[in-house]
């Protein structure tokens, strides 16, 4: 089966890899430190505009995309939001006990999972992982020998992939049982994992054998095929999320959606 | 001998990850329908994050590999949009640091299932850690709190732990294992 995926090419593609890579790195570490969730409610717009409108992808495929994004709000959100600490209760059930405070808590957890996805699909939508790569080893130096193997290793993946769709059939075909309970995951486990690590293994060491010997991992000296370098992109790419981040900022002053200025517990 | 690890190991290193990150794929989806409950029932397999850490360490017997495996593994979630983005190059950053640390602290000289089983332990309590920031883990009533950590550590030990080493001493018996482990004194032994 061929699956189309096509996209058009946006200024979002064009950002040096390494420096959207690290830049998406550092908002997960700032956005960490964020407790109001009315700036994460602000802040949330500045991806969701490069994913609806930048990606280059077509609007069928996005929209298949976001559907994860939801299950991911719901799953991050529910644990906290049934049994979260607070003290303004709203409904309690058993074990269950919704509070005003656990609730907006448990909001802002998803909401914080539902900007990472977006995120990183961002990232994944307009980055082809070569160009990643190439970018890392001449911006930050990454040894060649790790970037070719994580890069080779992408390209075994589909062959992999193939391997384990012939195992699922192996396996039904021959009508092996299928246990319940942790017994039944560890012969799940070991009935894909040996053979598929077996053959793999033997895949990888012969590539690389043969990698090594033509000088994939050697360091000094090293021409590259990509030249990957920076370029306006760059700077309109870091002052965007700024700007967003300035206005996500002054809007929280000026105006909130509920009354809630940092969502930890810090009642008794 | 060069320090450090090899084109090879690297590769063989990346693919293991990469083999544990399609198998938890493929059932994977099952266990988020069981989170949204709130009882942490899904905490029983997050082992299986950690296992890569674990297997590419005693197969390859080097330093540095647990760690690699834990960020390859990360590394194919991210580039290929897994659902959690961002989220999971951090924690697997953080993991296979929690693994890493167990062997170095035996000199990555031991082998055995306690060892192992330590790791897997290292890298729930690394990602517990983690999840007092992203998740505010310290905000959930206690017993639910306990309820999550219990589950995470016991399967790190299970899954991580016992099933790698039983994983890949079956492994053992294939005849892989010998292609990629650096030679011990005892392989000049057995020459004499």
């Amino acid at each position: 089966m061929q699956i189309d995926f096509s996209f058009q090419e946006t200024w979002f593609h064009k950002i040096n890899p390494s420096l959207k890579f690290i830049f998406i790195v550092l908002l997960f570490i700032g956005l960490l430190f964020i407790h109001n969730i009315n700036f994460l409610i602000n802040f949330l717009f500045a991806p969701l505009l490069i994913y609806l409108f930048f990606t280059g992808h077509p609007w069928k495929r996005l929209c298949l995309i976001a559907i994860p994004f939801l299950i991911i709000f719901i799953t991050s959100s529910t644990s906290m939001i049934f049994f979260g600490k607070g003290d303004i209760t709203w409904f309690e059930w058993g074990l269950v006990h919704i509070s005003e405070e656990s609730f907006f808590r448990g909001l802002h957890l998803g909401l914080r999972g539902f900007v990472f996805a977006v995120l990183g699909v961002v990232f994944a939508l307009t980055t082809r992982p070569v160009f990643l790569f190439y970018s890392l080893m001449q911006q930050l130096k990454l040894k060649p020998k790790y970037a070719y193997s994580f890069m080779a290793s992408i390209r075994l993946l589909p062959i992999m992939v193939e391997e384990l769709q012939t195992l699922r059939y192996a396996l039904k075909v021959r009508g092996v049982q299928d246990y319940k309970g942790m017994k039944g995951f560890y012969k799940k486990l070991k009935a894909y994992s040996i053979p598929l690590l077996a053959q793999s293994i033997r895949r990888a060491h012969r590539i690389a054998i043969a990698m090594e010997a033509k000088r994939f991992s050697i360091v000094q000296n090293r021409t590259y095929y990509y030249q990957i370098g920076f370029s306006k992109v760059d700077l309109f790419f870091v002052i965007y999320f700024l700007i967003f981040i300035l206005l996500a900022y002054l809007l929280t002053l000026y105006m909130s959606y509920v009354n809630i200025e940092d969502v930890r517990y810090n009642g008794n | 001998m060069k320090k450090g690890l090899k084109l090879s190991d690297i590769l063989v290193t990346i693919i293991i990850a990469l083999i544990f990150g399609l198998i938890y794929k493929l059932w994977g989806p099952l266990y988020g329908i069981v989170s949204t409950v709130g009882l942490h029932a899904e905490q029983l397999i997050y082992g299986m994050w950690f296992i890569a850490a674990t297997v590419a360490f005693l197969i390859i017997r080097k330093p540095g590999v647990a760690f690699l495996a834990e960020i390859a593994a990360a590394q194919g979630e991210f580039i290929f949009g897994g659902e959690w983005g961002v989220t999971i190059l951090i924690y697997g950053f953080v993991q296979g640091i929690g693994a890493e640390l167990v062997f170095a602290a035996f000199r990555y000289k031991r082998f055995n299932v306690f060892v192992v089983s330590l790791a897997g332990a290292a890298s729930a309590v690394a990602s517990i850690i983690l999840g007092f920031y992203y998740g505010y883990a310290g905000d959930l009533t206690l017993w639910n709190l306990m309820l999550m950590f219990g589950f995470r550590i016991i399967s790190g030990i299970v899954i991580a732990g016992i099933f790698a080493y039983f994983i890949v001493a079956a492994l053992e018996k294939t005849g892989v294992t010998n292609l990629v482990r650096p030679i011990t004194t005892d392989d000049y032994k057995a020459l004499d």
